[in-house]
């Protein structure tokens, strides 16, 4: 289905974004809005928002919502859809017009990315200024990977700091800072980069976390180059704070030598602070409605196991902090 | 690893006293206690009673309640400063045989099976159920309704449909003059009333009416109980004192509490610990003569502060002492529980007596009040943590920063307290209802969220619960209730039953003589339909109302309650007569976002959409959507609802609310005073729900309606803030008895010092943009379980981690298993 619908263009005018939520605390100062951008160039195993990794939009199912109507097969001009019986939809005949989900009375069959624009988003977002304000909190550019759409986010948030809301970006670091430039624009435009840490190992990435298509195998490498570049202030003395985070997860990021590995090098690009993000199967429900493969049966990590991880980065010097929990004075500030 | 980037609010942890007195509370059950209606025959029997008979309604009245301060035994508990026993039970309900106690009855022989279960012997049964039926006919319901053509409105009371009638219980929802209890004594009421009794004359010169004698009779009667009240407690204190098993650290404090119950109330206040016991004694007196229900204490932040700085400043006093005063004192309102059978319980769920204390606030001038006293008193209540007291905060530009984080802090902990006002709005619809702006600025809020000019007000706050949804059901039937229809219904307990929504009002018309619906051509034409059946709807009521106000005038008069409310003592009139300076009736309305949802619904369903008339849309509803699900399903999760920041649904909404405040607000009482309209629900959305039809807004029938001015079940999607948006956006000018407004959060969105400076501006800029009263509940992991077992019944709560935010209902049980877990044991 996905692949029928054309691929977005670099548009600068047009973004696909599959959420929007208010009163975030926890990526980034004070109350936010989270924007969430579809596309993702990272498949990594644990991801708890995998209706993010498809550039495109895509068609989800909540079966719990489910009231057994029809409506869906009566709509469906190209006979894809097949109902009751699991799997619900044929995608070799689905075109992606996205018609049952506009019908769909219970909202069980939804749709995971909407095209949007700045003035839009700008107006989606507005009401919540007075709480930014109050709270010294903003709005986050997070996804999926707003890097993938960087003319779109950049004019994103010029326009927001126009209007004296302070912007984060969160990125997976996998960017092409010299491309267009547009990369270099969008992160000089923002007050915050929170930026992922997840493992540091070449090998162990491309297996984790995918990156194929991106240059495979010299994924990890060029994030981190991505990093030291940020920490160094993008050769500007306006750059944002660059923040470090790290998701915990059992089995692939918590292992002692690449905590270790990171904690060096976080030293080395003179961090002083990082978050620890300890895993939680939440994405489980949307690989349900997705139609996905599980993911990897994982436990959260106990409280013990985040505070050994997060000994290791203490052991070097840096403040470790819980999300939402963070003194943003204590990161550097590049330039 | 936590490290916080704004300071650590601290919250005390209780000491070891107040640990004991809480582990001794937790560990009793609850029972009745039948003291107070066996003093009351004992006194109707004594000689003093019999004369009493020919007496004035209010001396006789002022003489059986003193009967029962001086008679009841006195008990202190092991442990507090504070003393005076609500009961002759540990905690137990008082028993009100002029009110609604009655209803206990319906549980008589499973009350040890209850959900809340009450522990009575068999001998105590039996002499519940004597008083019990023995009452009936005294009690204010029966004589005001148990006359011929009123019996109907009396069978309302046990299957109430369009509104529920609290005043048939009681009145009480009272803040008295406490400022004049602590720091002028009951004396000042007692030289007032000899005064006007040796001299027989009014100030102005005239001489005493027959009403205006026995008022001030009824007030010198009255004190002198309470005197003797307390003098029986300082005995029994003094008693325990002097037993030689007692330790000298405890003998010394039953000392001081005895001294103190010796002077106080009579004499003003000479230290804080006299203070609050003053306060205490006069909260007895008013439970004992109403019923418990909203019984406020008012700004005890404000009127202690001056004995508790003068005691610091002497050293009887420190801070940490003071606090652990008021946590006794916080504990000494648990005693109390209100006595509902099961089936009212479906009405006012959660045994609570909501004693109010209101913190902070401003002056008359509108300056900050905010003092040290206002954190002591959320520091005591965070050591107890209890169902009771109720606890409020006024918050205004000036509320300093300080108070407005640990007023956070203590809603972190999770018990739902305390709840905010924004002193902006309120301030506006007292002054509205005629208040001058020095008294309105005076403020407390009564119970829950109601509110008065603090001691001299008589609001009727809890009159009545009105069901708006009830009055679209009638507007679109001609008048009558949709048929009867078989439905499962889950009550607030979780149980679910299936059984009809009931006869009453389907084989007569129950409401106006709206036209049918086919003749509602235009939407205007719905909406004028709907407006008729509330102000019929509200005139009944209003009628009942007036009924009972007569028996209250005339058989149950409250003199404790008169002698502290300004303006009785001045006229010499009793409360029930009309004496006090401000006078209410307040009805609230349940069910207002599912009334404006489903205008919303008919506007764009039937009038622009055209997709069905408005028959057609009626008979769906009258057959609760059967074979048209998907039409029920899509009016639930597409079509636009109040509490999204959407401007037209709010705008329906506020039709709605419009739509009753003017029928309420044409109405005055039988005293004088206003009638005013608020939008909270206690529990009725689940009782006036089941006896509900289908609605347009995709509601099934019988199912629960919204509450307060929360949107209805599963409404918000665009979570707390846009909530708070819509809310703001309504003009609540008219709304002087306030509104309830619940967010709801799992604990872990909202912890620490980021999910404390949050919520404080989440609040600070609701209430900049008009809001009026806001409260968070901080779920806990018991509560998750519930809304896993019953989706339905708890919509909107807000599941938050890094990166990722959800409605708990969506997501898969296994993950609703895991933020169960997450919740229980706190790691993240």
């Amino acid at each position: 289905m996905a692949s029928a619908e054309p691929r977005p263009g670099r548009r600068r005018d047009e973004a696909k974004v599959f959420s929007i939520q208010h009163f975030c605390l926890h990526d980034g100062p004070g109350v936010r809005s989270l924007i969430f951008f579809k596309g993702c160039p990272l498949r990594c195993s644990w991801c708890q928002n995998p209706e993010s990794w498809d550039t495109g939009p895509e068609l989800a199912f909540k079966a719990r919502l489910c009231i057994g109507c029809g409506t869906c097969r009566l709509v469906c001009s190209h006979g894809a859809i097949r109902v009751p019986a699991h799997p619900w939809r044929d995608p070799s005949r689905c075109r992606g017009c996205f018609t049952c989900a506009e019908k769909c009375p219970t909202g069980a069959l939804s749709r995971f990315g909407e095209p949007v624009t700045v003035d839009g988003l700008v107006e989606e977002v507005r009401p919540e200024f007075p709480l930014y304000r109050s709270s010294g909190g903003g709005v986050t550019l997070s996804g999926g990977e707003p890097t993938l759409q960087p003319e779109f986010a950049a004019a994103l948030a010029g326009r927001l700091r126009s209007y004296g809301v302070s912007v984060a970006v969160e990125t997976c670091g996998l960017f092409d800072m010299d491309g267009s430039g547009a990369v270099r624009d969008l992160l000089n435009n923002v007050d915050l980069v929170l930026f992922d840490v997840k493992v540091y190992d070449e090998e162990s990435f491309g297996r984790l976390c995918g990156g194929g298509g991106t240059g495979a195998g010299k994924a990890a490498s060029r994030i981190r180059d991505n990093l030291m570049a940020l920490a160094d202030g993008l050769g500007s003395r306006r750059g944002p704070r660059v923040w470090p985070r790290l998701p915990l997860i059992p089995g692939m990021t918590d292992g002692r030598e690449n905590l270790a590995a990171w904690a060096g090098f976080l030293r080395k690009a003179g961090f002083g602070g990082l978050t620890i993000v300890p895993y939680h199967a939440l994405g489980e429900s949307k690989r349900v409605w997705l139609g996905l493969d599980r993911g990897p049966a994982l436990a959260a990590p106990a409280a013990e196991d985040v505070e050994a991880a997060a000994g290791i980065f203490r052991s070097v010097g840096i403040r470790v902090f819980s999300p939402g929990e963070e003194a943003w004075e204590a990161g550097t500030r590049a330039g | 690893m936590t490290s916080s980037s704004t300071p650590e609010t601290s919250l005390p942890e209780p000491t070891r006293r107040i640990a004991r007195i809480r582990a001794e509370l937790f560990a009793t059950p609850y029972s009745v206690c039948l003291e107070r209606p066996e003093l009351l025959a004992r006194f109707r029997k004594s000689a003093e009673g019999r004369q009493a008979r020919r007496e004035h309604p209010l001396t006789r009245r002022a003489r059986a309640l003193a009967f029962v301060f001086s008679h009841r035994r006195p008990r202190v508990y092991s442990d507090e400063l504070i003393v005076g026993n609500m009961t002759s039970r540990r905690i137990a309900a008082n028993y009100y045989p002029e009110g609604g106690s009655v209803n206990i009855l319906e549980d008589i022989f499973r009350l040890e099976k209850r959900r809340i279960p009450l522990e009575l012997s068999a001998r105590e049964k039996w002499r519940l159920a004597a008083v019990g039926l023995g009452g009936i006919l005294g009690s204010v319901a029966g004589r005001a309704l148990l006359r011929p053509g009123r019996i109907p409105y009396f069978l309302d009371f046990f299957r109430a449909k369009r509104y529920f009638i609290t005043e048939e219980a009681g009145v009480a929802h009272q803040v008295v003059d406490y400022r004049t209890v602590v720091h002028e004594g009951l004396r000042k009421a007692d030289d007032e009333a000899a005064r006007r009794l040796d001299s027989g004359l009014m100030p102005g010169g005239l001489p005493l009416t027959a009403d205006q004698r026995a008022f001030y009779e009824s007030v010198r009667l009255t004190v002198a109980g309470i005197r003797d009240m307390a003098a029986n407690l300082a005995a029994e204190a003094e008693r325990l004192a002097a037993e030689p098993g007692t330790p000298a650290k405890r003998r010394a404090e039953l000392a001081a509490s005895a001294a103190a119950c010796r002077r106080v109330p009579y004499e003003p206040a000479r230290t804080f610990l006299e203070g609050l016991q003053a306060c205490w004694l006069v909260h007895i007196g008013l439970n004992l003569e109403d019923f418990e229900q909203g019984l406020s204490f008012g700004r005890l932040d404000q009127i202690l502060y001056p004995l508790y700085t003068r005691d610091i400043e002497e050293g009887r006093l420190t801070p940490e002492l003071a606090t652990e005063i008021l946590a006794s004192f916080c504990l000494k309102t648990c005693e109390t529980m209100p006595l509902y059978s099961e089936r009212i319980d479906q009405y006012f769920s959660g045994a609570g007596v909501a004693q109010g204390i209101t913190l902070g606030g401003t002056d008359a001038e509108g300056l900050d009040v905010t003092n040290e006293l206002s954190g002591l008193i959320l520091d005591a209540y965070a050591m107890v943590r209890t169902r009771e007291p109720a606890l409020h905060v006024r918050v205004h530009a000036g509320t300093p920063k300080w108070f407005l984080d640990k007023a956070v802090a203590v809603v972190q902990l999770g018990c739902g307290k305390p709840s905010f006002f924004g002193d902006g709005a309120v301030v506006t619809a007292l002054e509205e209802v005629g208040m001058s702006p020095a008294h309105a600025r005076d403020y407390a809020v009564i119970g829950c969220v109601e509110m008065g000019s603090q001691g001299r007000t008589y609001n009727s706050s809890d009159a009545a619960l009105f069901n708006l949804p009830l009055c679209l059901e009638l507007a679109l039937n001609g008048g009558r209730r949709f048929p009867n229809v078989p439905v499962e219904t889950v009550g607030p307990d979780g149980r679910r039953r299936r059984r009809g929504l009931g006869l009453g009002g389907r084989w007569r018309r129950l409401g106006a003589a709206t036209p049918p619906a086919k003749d509602l051509g235009t939407f205007e034409d719905v909406v004028e339909a709907f407006r008729t059946q509330v102000r019929h709807g509200v005139d009944d009521m209003a009628k009942v109302l007036g009924w009972l106000e007569e028996v209250y005038r005339v058989s149950r008069p409250t003199p404790v309650n008169s002698i502290l409310t300004e303006g009785c003592l001045e006229r010499g009139k009793d409360v029930t007569w009309g004496g006090a300076l401000y006078d209410f009736t307040s009805i609230q309305a349940a069910g207002l976002a599912d009334a404006g949802d489903s205008l919303l619904a008919i506007k764009r369903l039937v009038f622009d959409e055209q997709r069905f008339t408005l028959e057609e849309l009626v008979s769906i509803l009258k057959a609760n959507f059967a074979g048209h699900e998907a039409l029920r399903a899509e009016l639930a999760a597409r079509f636009p609802k109040y509490g999204n920041g959407h401007p037209e649904a709010d705008r329906m909404t506020q039709i709605a609310a419009d739509a009753f405040a003017d029928a309420v607000t044409s109405h005055r009482n039988t005293r004088g005073g206003r009638y005013v309209p608020g939008f909270y629900s206690m529990t009725c959305h689940w009782g006036f729900g089941r006896m509900t039809g289908a609605l347009p807004n995709g509601r099934p029938a019988g199912t629960r309606l919204s509450n307060g001015l929360s949107p209805a079940d599963g409404a918000d999607r665009r979570g707390p803030t846009a909530v708070l948006r819509s809310a703001a956006s309504l003009d609540s000018r008219k709304w002087a008895n306030c509104y309830a407004l619940n967010l709801k959060f799992d604990s872990k969105a909202v912890q620490g010092g980021a999910g404390r400076a949050a919520l404080a501006s989440l609040f600070e800029t609701f209430f900049d943009a008009g809001g009026m009263q806001v409260q968070a509940n901080v779920l806990d992991a018991e509560s998750l379980r519930a809304a896993q077992r019953d989706p339905s019944a708890h919509p909107g709560i807000v599941v938050r981690v890094a990166g990722y935010c959800a409605y708990f209902n969506d997501l898969q049980p296994a993950v609703q298993d895991e933020i169960i877990e997450r919740t229980a044991h706190g790691v993240g």
